[in-house]
């Protein structure tokens, strides 16, 4: 399997090159165009219950989309929904990420997916929710983030601190905790920030340049409101 | 080679070195991924060079740290059999690091155990509370509804309903049921309302009470009744549902618990919700069984007051449950039942005994009234 990002930037789509046989999962819907040697099938990732767990828990779609080269080689346009960059990781078997529930657009069938449940605390101020994506596995990950993608590199013990509606992904030997932007209450929500997490390295963090909950908020004041 | 740690440094990428890890007799092995055959020296490092804890997003991680700044090495070992390795062949020092950071990591998924419980138990009891206290949270919205709201309310409906109907005005049905609502309401202290009853032209067996004090009768129910106590007994009925305001608790019931909530946190925009959600749905308003209970017995007991004959509702009720296979639409707002019918007898009968006062008009006249202006 081979991957380009194509139009890097706000409105990417990355090809996917499918060797006879191979598959990818890709989110629901996130399927553009492709040759006509590829199938598309729909796949309940995890069994019914791991999909109905991945639905309810995370917010996820229910179904994943799976496209099989069956009648040999061919490629896939895959483009995620809202506007923004695309990042494709190496997943070497020992490397593990969590990702926030928007962020996963496609992978190789050799990377498990599972959803895991977060601590009360990064659950309830995290930004994230109380369950996320845990991608482990061997094979080719395509993440998708809503602005621009950023990569923070940890080394051991360094620290960085991310707004916490800002996270896509994060790999598993980091830590982190939820605490005030400020020293105040009053400063952390009059600063604009709220709650923000503290990372530990070693490890990478992909955070993205925009915060989609403040782009809804935005936006909602252009609406007009109907009676 | 198998790799099962991820080595990270100073010379290492962010994500870490996929590396191999063994335990010997006298330390560990560390051996990379990426060096050819040739450099496949394996980095050897001591027991007591080494310095073990948990790591990782959810601590599930062994983290094992040797050397010194800036070669400094953290390894993160995600492999069981490493661990149980070191358990059987290192050193006191080593395995009691180990067993700390097992129990720190006990003693955090403990943490997080018992606050998902105590989260999850706080939901249940919220709501419990909300489905046993919802009765309570509607009694408490209905007791804050101003009176002028509830007249409003009925009247609108009231208006509603009677523009579609043909009301007798005058004659001797008019003035029967007058002199039955002015011999009950004279008994109702502190009435807060001033009730108003309209006869309304229909073979409908019924008679029906809105918010706020506006009361429909049915001729169908004037010819189906054998006296004027018996109407009289199901006027007393109705005006004590409206006394106990037993239409604005279902209409908030209907309109639902958000409603009720709003109303009782003094939100005017909920009652404004309210009217225009109920429109006139309060016409096909159902009771509970508890309400009628309460209005049988209210009502009752408002009968005796009045010194009117309360046999009156009894016996108009028992020949209604023996009506029960029959269309009688009465019943199917009223769904009466022989041990309604047993339950009012035993109140009565538990009334002290009076004299009663019969009415001054004759009821067969009244009934023949309604035929001739037909």
């Amino acid at each position: 399997m081979k991957s380009e990002i194509l139009y890097p930037g706000a409105f990417p789509m990355v090809r996917v090159e499918l060797s006879a046989g191979e598959t990818i999962k890709a989110e629901s819907g996130a399927m553009v165009a492709s040759s006509p040697t590829i199938d598309v099938e729909s796949k309940m990732e995890g069994g019914f219950l791991g999909a109905l767990s991945r639905k309810f828990l995370t917010g996820e779609k229910f179904f994943f989309q799976t496209l099989r080269a069956s009648r040999g080689p061919g490629d896939v346009l895959l483009a995620p929904t809202v506007p923004g960059e695309i990042v494709v990781i190496e997943l070497d078997g020992l490397n593990e990420y969590l990702v926030q529930k928007d962020g996963f657009l496609a992978g190789a069938e050799t990377v498990k997916i599972d959803s895991q449940m977060q601590s009360l605390s990064r659950g309830l101020l995290g930004g994230e929710g109380f369950f996320i994506l845990k991608l482990s596995g061997r094979g080719t990950l395509i993440l998708n983030s809503f602005g621009a993608i950023h990569r923070i590199e940890l080394k051991p013990d360094q620290e960085y601190i991310v707004d916490n509606s800002h996270l896509v992904a994060w790999s598993a030997t980091t830590s982190y905790h939820v605490e005030r932007a400020a020293a105040g209450w009053v400063a952390s929500f009059t600063s604009g920030e709220g709650f923000v997490c503290r990372f530990q390295g070693p490890g990478v963090v992909y955070i993205q340049s925009r915060n989609p909950g403040g782009f809804g908020h935005w936006i909602r004041q252009f609406i007009p409101v109907s009676e | 080679m198998n790799s099962n740690a991820l080595c990270f440094g100073a010379d290492c990428p962010a994500t870490g070195l996929p590396c191999r890890v063994d335990v010997t007799p006298i330390g560990i092995a560390v051996r990379f991924e990426d060096r050819s055959a040739a450099q496949d020296d394996a980095e050897a490092v001591p027991f007591d060079r080494l310095s073990l804890s948990a790591g990782g997003l959810d601590h599930d991680q062994l983290v094992v740290r040797y050397g010194s700044e800036p070669d400094a090495r953290v390894l993160y070992v995600n492999d069981p059999a490493v661990i149980h390795a070191l358990r059987g062949t290192a050193p006191n020092f080593v395995t009691g690091e180990l067993d700390a950071a097992a129990s720190m990591v006990r003693r955090k998924r403990r943490t997080r155990r018992i606050s998902w419980i105590a989260v999850g138990a706080l939901l249940l009891s919220l709501g419990t509370v909300l489905w046993f206290g919802s009765d309570l949270v509607v009694n408490l919205a209905v007791d804050r509804i101003p009176l002028e709201w509830e007249q409003k309310l009925g009247e609108a409906a009231y208006h509603d309903f009677l523009g579609r109907q043909t009301v007798i005005k005058e004659g001797p049905a008019v003035d029967a049921v007058g002199e039955m609502t002015r011999r009950l309401t004279d008994q109702i202290p502190d009435d807060p309302y001033r009730f108003e009853v309209t006869v309304v032209r229909s073979d409908v067996v019924n008679a029906f009470a809105l918010p706020g004090g506006y009361v429909v009768v049915f001729t169908g129910l004037l010819q189906k009744a054998e006296s004027g106590e018996e109407v009289a007994g199901v006027l007393s009925h109705e005006f004590n549902h409206v006394l106990r305001r037993h239409g604005l608790e279902r209409v908030v019931k209907q309109v639902g618990l958000m409603t009720a909530l709003s109303i009782l946190l003094g939100d005017q925009q909920g009652l404004i919700g309210l009217t225009r959600q109920i429109g006139g749905e309060l016409l096909t308003l159902k009771f509970g069984r508890a309400q009628e209970t309460e209005a049988d017995v209210t009502g009752l007991r408002l009968l005796h007051r009045a010194k009117i004959d309360s046999n009156g509702l009894v016996r108009f009720f028992e020949r209604m449950a023996e009506q029960q296979h029959e269309p009688v639409e009465m019943l199917s707002t009223h769904p009466m039942s022989a041990a309604r019918v047993e339950r009012l007898k035993a109140e009565a009968a538990a009334l002290p005994r009076q004299v009663v006062e019969p009415f001054t008009f004759d009821w067969k006249q009244v009934q023949g009234s309604l035929n001739v202006s037909r």
